[in-house]
């Protein structure tokens, strides 16, 4: 088996940044834990799901999309492939989601731009927030970092994934890693189920209108909701002109806002508050559900931290169960 | 713009170019262009499929092809100036070039309506989609059976393609009606005044041989869509024609989802029973 | 990807985040848990605070003024120019015949050289900045009843508060992140009410929704003040150990019957008693104001009821309590910590006071500092359009959008032999200026802020300005040595906040090294302090609170046959003041993108009159054509519209009538009449 001790990981990540643009999260001077080179500072894995989304990797909430000047249209050259280890098991299961969206029918090649080829590595064992057990994702990435509370066990699971893995000398024995595969199994998320059950109400329509204008009396629209959720794919487009060319990029969007479905004619489809609130929670636990068979919230737990008022998706899900059911 | 592309990658995102022929005008709001791609190769649209037309500046906006993929060597664009884009596009003269992605979403299936009877109702800009399926009527009639176009305005000066409806009208091959909400005493109007839905009752329809295309703004649908079933037209045999704020055309961005569908890949066009119990769909 | 923890632009708030860069240009932002003001979230401003920085219309060299056109010049031609310019209108006219405005969005290390430079250099008190369109009235209420013209409180108090009364702030759209916590205390069980007649997002959330005619503020107060003391409800201990002037003030109010009240204020007076009962019984009561409070020709008698009231009740000095002006730009509180006001040095030192102009002339090189106080800039315009005022040196101000009645203001800048404006964008005042100098945005450069709360933070540059701008701390460097002074040399910013605290008591433990992630909340007066983010603890600033009489006073303009309808003109959510910023900001301005009116639909049905159709409005100033937003948010009668859209601009219309003592315009209430346009 192998493991790194914490003291080593900057060196491990560091040794990779030849090869690979490394993103660890580590920890900011002020104390934030934010996705960043193995050079600007310790790795900080534990600590649970970061603040904001890991797929803006991939993602990122402003990017170029072509670039139109006199010699036609412009696209820029290479880098180096992404090796990004800080995804939880949850993210893992959002990243998932969004490159089947990205893929599928047409293939964003934006985004595949960056994702292809990149390495995934995910954090668990006793590495959540205040040391608290993250469940083992037992795949769906190229390697694992699992802390058993001294030790990070490195699990490969792909082919690049243990070329990684392969770097370092075995030193342990595998009960370790046997033991906290026995523990993930016996986790449940009580959230799961309350999500489930709000999911059924609403394919069921069993959530009346005045429920989500109710919720939206305490939407500000910051949009922060969207911004921080990692299967929120939704984006704008603009055109910045300037003398010599003009540079179309996209930019994250919000269905938060009142302009997101507004038509040139002044039809909105989400032409209220409470429609947009709608949206917001219907989209993920229904909406997703018909189209992709799965619910698209994985309880990253992003928007409910980050809701200025309390009506993240688990909280209104909460309501909904409790209301409702 | 730092980002990799690898050569096998398509550019999802990179308009082609395309050259406008000639600009007409068809009410004071709108305009009809004629496009060709500059490197000549035809744009591969079915009728009721959309492009997004790219002006460097102003973005995108989706529009509708108007015209038939049997007219070849161009195609045809009708634009109402509503927003910055289109206001911009209302500016271009022949010779001026423009992006074009696409073409986009569902078609109309035509081997579905091959010896049916056809009931193509528009109202307002609707007829700019539709007229993509009317024309490839007109160039193939021999496929279908009965063909009726219906088509209503708000007044006289909102009717689009008046040429076209003049000459439909007199053209054996089709039953073409054409209604608007108001006259006013200058107005020199040849077809019926009240309301589109008025027209059906009067139709001799025969339900199971029967398809009707419904395109227009969100108000006329349910309307339409009631006559219609009040002829004993099942809901699989309505097709109806969505507009949403499209932005990207390929399902990515979010802006036109109907619940669960996505109207540029989904639709636009949609067979009602796909859309009749999603809510905010009509 | 590299990311800098800085302050965001917009309000007053004090929000701080990441930047994010990709090395060259912003791609995003992200927000920070651990400070206290943002807790991880941000509002849509701050979301999208990265779009504008990079946009193409961002001014990247010098312009000076050729046969009429603007032209692009060095920077040693510009600054020779600005400096001859200054001169020569000084030369002829006096030294007073120039005028500084400083901006509430420049840092205070800006604003404390940009009054540097307007005194010392050119021996002018000539400078003030936007405050005066904003917060002068709360500068000289609560200085005169308080001690100190500053929030009291801190934003982290509204999670203690048991009744929290918001009147005249439109709190979620304007300081977004504040107006969370209230709705997040109100959800707890707080007590809110909410004095507005507009139906604001918290009004959905008030126990009480007080819809009082646009200023009628003294009359409600008054009359709540008259309930309080008739039934006994008064914090005797308090106005005895801690207050004067009790008596007379007292004998004041005592004619505020509610019912007399209720006959100003258009409310009943059953609503002015339950709001004065529920306010004097909760254990600690904040109250929120802004612009309905301080934008009046009466705005400092506004300020004053506020002040009074509190003391009345006791809630001043503790947590949960306390009179809480909400200062609008992110750093308007800095600017006049600062002293870009016209009678005060930094951290409100008296101009007029010799041994603080011995003091601040011995640490500038011994010249003598010019003596009597300046103009305020709301004069200052009026003597520009007089011909009274020949120069004007504008940092990072808009006045032909922002400042009340456009005409008066195009008059009176074109008629400036010398009109300098340094800028981000070319906006439309620097479009009308002789020279444009162009300046890094906040992303760009390094300094400090001070947000609402008194708390200073730190602002750190993400990338480098466009082209040759520099940032405005460079420029107003370059200015002095142009004008061959020496004694503004700064390495860095940090220099600069030496001086400052060297300079400035409330300053005097500040320093860049002290202010990582949670910065200091002034007073702040040695390098051990550790700030104080509750005022008037133990004693007031001034040492007893002072009550002060007021009398109730009508707005300059009310409505009749002519004009019928009350206009009252403020900002929305997504847009920031003249738009140069957010306007420039894709999401922003398609969510709001065209210059409105809001009109209740009873009125437009009166004058046939339909949502999203073009309306002219037309005052005695001037005429706009905008377009209609039918809601009943504003109550039949009232008009509402935003002053950020240069297309449609409301402040054609307000009226340049302005409170005796603070100078401010009264934006908040103009007499206009509406018509269908076409």
């Amino acid at each position: 088996m192998k493991t790194v001790i914490p003291d080593r990981l900057q060196e491990f990540f560091i040794g990779f940044t030849d090869e690979f643009e490394v993103k660890v999260p580590v920890l900011t001077t002020e104390g934030e834990r934010v996705f960043a080179s193995p050079f600007d500072g310790p790795p900080a894995l534990s600590g649970g799901a970061l603040a904001a989304k890991p797929t803006a990797v991939f993602f990122p909430q402003q990017d170029g999309v072509i670039s139109i000047g006199s010699e036609g249209l412009l696209h820029a050259s290479s880098a180096k492939p992404l090796f990004v280890a800080g995804f939880t098991p949850r993210d893992l299961l959002c990243l998932r989601f969004i490159d089947r969206f990205f893929a599928e029918g047409y293939r964003d090649d934006i985004y595949f731009s960056r994702r292809k080829g990149a390495l995934i590595a995910a954090v668990s064992g006793f590495s959540g927030a205040s040391g608290g057990f993250v469940p083992l994702s037992g795949g769906a990435c190229d390697l694992e970092f699992v802390f058993d509370g001294a030790v990070w066990i490195v699990v490969p699971y792909s082919e690049p994934g243990k070329r990684i893995a392969a770097r370092i000398p075995d030193d342990a024995a595998d009960d370790a890693l046997a033991a906290l595969l026995e523990k993930s199994g016996g986790c449940v998320d009580e959230d799961a189920a309350i999500i489930q059950a709000a999911s059924k109400l609403l394919l069921n329509e069993m959530v009346p209108d005045r429920f989500w204008d109710s919720v939206a009396e305490s939407c500000i629209q910051c949009t922060g909701c969207n911004l921080v959720c990692p299967t929120c794919t939704c984006f704008g487009v603009q055109d910045w002109r300037y003398p010599d060319r003009v540079e179309r990029s996209r930019m994250w969007d919000s269905c938060q806002l009142e302009g997101f479905m507004r038509e040139a004619s002044g039809h909105n489809p989400l032409g209220t508050e409470g429609l947009r609130t709608r949206r917001r929670i219907h989209h993920k636990l229904a909406a997703d559900r018909t189209k992709w068979g799965e619910i698209s919230c994985f309880l990253c737990g992003r928007c409910d931290a980050a809701c200025p008022t309390g009506i993240g998706i688990v909280a209104v899900s909460r309501m909904i169960v409790e209301r409702f059911s | 713009m730092a980002r990799t592309t690898s050569p096998a990658e398509e550019l999802l995102y990179n308009p082609c170019e395309a050259e406008i022929i000639s600009v007409a005008d068809l009410t004071p709001d709108e305009k009809l262009f004629s496009l060709r791609m500059t490197d000549n190769r035809p744009l591969g649209h079915l009728p009721g499929q959309f492009v997004q037309l790219s002006i460097p500046g102003y973005t995108e906006a989706p529009i509708s092809v108007a015209s038939s993929p049997t007219r070849t060597g161009f195609f045809d664009l009708a634009i109402r100036r509503a927003g910055t884009l289109t206001a911009e596009m209302h500016r271009k003269v022949p010779g001026d070039t423009v992006g074009i992605r696409g073409p986009f979403g569902s078609s109309f299936d035509l081997t579905a309506f091959q010896g049916k009877d056809l009931l193509l109702i528009s109202g307002g800009c609707g007829l700019a989609p539709l007229r993509s399926l009317i024309q490839y009527c007109q160039d193939c009639r021999d496929e279908f059976a009965r063909v009726a176009v219906i088509y209503g305005a708000r007044n006289p000066d909102a009717l689009l393609f008046k040429n076209d409806l003049a000459e439909w009208r007199n053209s054996p091959a089709f039953d073409c009606s054409v209604t608007v909400d108001n006259v006013s005493g200058g107005d020199c109007f040849y077809g019926s005044v009240g309301l589109l839905p008025a027209l059906i009752p009067p139709l001799e329809v025969i339900p199971k041989n029967t398809i009707a295309v419904v395109v227009g703004p969100p108000p006329m649908y349910r309307a339409v869509i009631e006559e219609l079933k009040k002829k004993g037209m099942a809901s699989s045999r309505i097709l109806l024609s969505l507009e949403r704020q499209m932005r990207c055309g390929v399902g990515k961005c979010g802006h036109c989802t109907i619940e669960h569908l996505y109207c540029c890949t989904d639709g636009p066009v949609f067979r009602l029973d796909q859309v009749e119990g999603v809510r905010g769909a009509i | 990807m590299k990311r800098t923890f800085t302050v965001c632009p917009y309000c007053g708030t004090g929000c701080m985040f990441y930047l994010l860069s990709d090395g060259n240009r912003l791609v995003g932002v992200e927000p920070s848990r651990n400070h206290p003001v943002s807790r991880g979230g941000l509002c849509v401003k701050g979301w999208n605070a990265f779009s504008f920085v990079g946009h193409p219309d961002r001014l990247t060299v010098p312009l000076v003024r050729k046969d009429g056109e603007l032209v692009p010049v060095s920077w040693d031609e510009a600054l020779a120019r600005v400096v001859s310019g200054l001169r020569s209108v000084q030369g002829r006219y006096g030294k007073d015949s120039i005028m500084f405005a400083s901006s509430a969005k420049a840092t205070n290390e800006e604003n404390f050289l940009l009054m540097k430079l307007a005194r010392r250099v050119f021996g002018t008190n000539n400078i003030d900045h936007c405050a005066r369109l904003c917060h002068s009235s709360t500068v000289v209420g609560l200085a005169e009843t308080f001690g100190s013209g500053a929030m009291t409180n801190s934003i982290d108090c509204i999670d203690k508060a048991d009744l929290i009364f918001v009147i005249g702030s439109n709190t979620t759209e304007q300081h977004p992140l504040i107006g969370t916590r209230i709705i997040n205390a109100a959800k707890r069980g707080a007590k809110l009410i909410v004095a507005d007649n507009r139906v604001i997002r918290l009004a959905r959330h008030a126990d009480s929704h007080l819809r009082h005619k646009n200023g009628s503020d003294v009359a409600l107060l008054s009359g709540m003040m008259q309930v309080i003391i008739s039934e006994g409800l008064e914090n005797r201990a308090f106005i005895d150990s801690r207050t004067e002037g009790y008596h007379e003030f007292a004998e004041s109010v005592r004619e505020w019957t509610p019912e007399r009240a209720a006959s100003f204020t258009g409310l009943s007076a059953a609503e002015i008693s339950d709001a004065a009962r529920q306010y004097a019984a909760a254990g600690s009561a904040m109250i929120f104001y802004s612009m309905g409070i301080t934008q009046h020709t009466h705005g400092v008698d506004n300020v004053r009821c506020i002040a009074n009231l509190a003391m009345l009740t006791g809630n001043v000095g503790r947590e949960g309590t306390g009179v809480n002006p909400l200062r609008g730009q992110n750093n308007v509180q800095g600017g006049c910590d600062m002293g870009a006001l016209p009678d005060l040095y930094s951290g409100y030192q008296k101009v007029a006071d010799p041994s603080v102009r011995l003091k601040f002339e011995k640490a500038w090189g011994g010249a003598l500092l010019p003596a009597t106080p300046g103009l305020p800039l709301t004069l200052a315009m009026n003597a520009a359009a007089r011909g009274d005022l020949k120069g004007m040196f504008i940092m990072g101000e808009n006045p032909l959008i922002s400042d009340p009645d456009q005409a008066h203001v195009l008059a009176a800048l074109q008629s400036l032999e010398l009109l300098v404006v340094q800028d981000i964008f070319l906006t439309e005042t620097a479009q009308l200026a002789d020279v444009v100098l162009p300046a890094a945005c906040f992303a760009e450069k390094d300094g400090s802020f001070t947000n609402t709360e008194r708390r200073i933070q730190l602002l750190k540059k993400a990338v480098e300005p466009p082209g040759e701008a520099k940032a405005d701390w460079e420029i107003i460097c370059g200015v002095a040595a142009a004008a061959g002074f020496y004694g503004m040399k700064y390495e860095n910013t940090s220099g600069i906040m030496a001086e400052i605290a060297s300079l400035t008591p409330i300053y005097a433990g500040v320093s860049h090294r002290r202010l990582p992630l949670a910065g200091l909340q002034w007073p702040c007066t040695d390098a051990d302090h550790p700030g104080t983010p509750i005022l008037h603890r133990e004693r007031f600033s001034r040492g007893l609170g002072k009550f002060v009489p007021v009398t109730y006073r009508p707005p300059a303009e009310t409505p009749d046959d002519a004009y019928p309808f009350v206009l009252t003109t403020g900002r929305t959510y997504f847009h920031w003041h003249t738009g140069s910023m957010t306007r420039r900001t894709h999401l922003l301005d398609r969510e709001e993108n065209r210059a409105f009116v809001e009109m209740n639909p009873d009125d437009a049905t009166k004058l046939g009159i339909k949502g999203g159709e073009r309306a002219v409005v037309s005052s005695r100033r001037g005429e706009i054509t905008v377009f209609t937003k039918l809601t009943d948010v504003v109550p039949p009668g009232v008009l509402f519209m935003p002053f950020h859209f240069a297309e449609g601009a409301a402040n054609a219309l307000t009226n340049n009538e302005l409170d005796p003592e603070s100078h401010i315009p009264e934006f908040k209430v103009s007499a206009v009449r509406v018509r269908r346009a076409g």
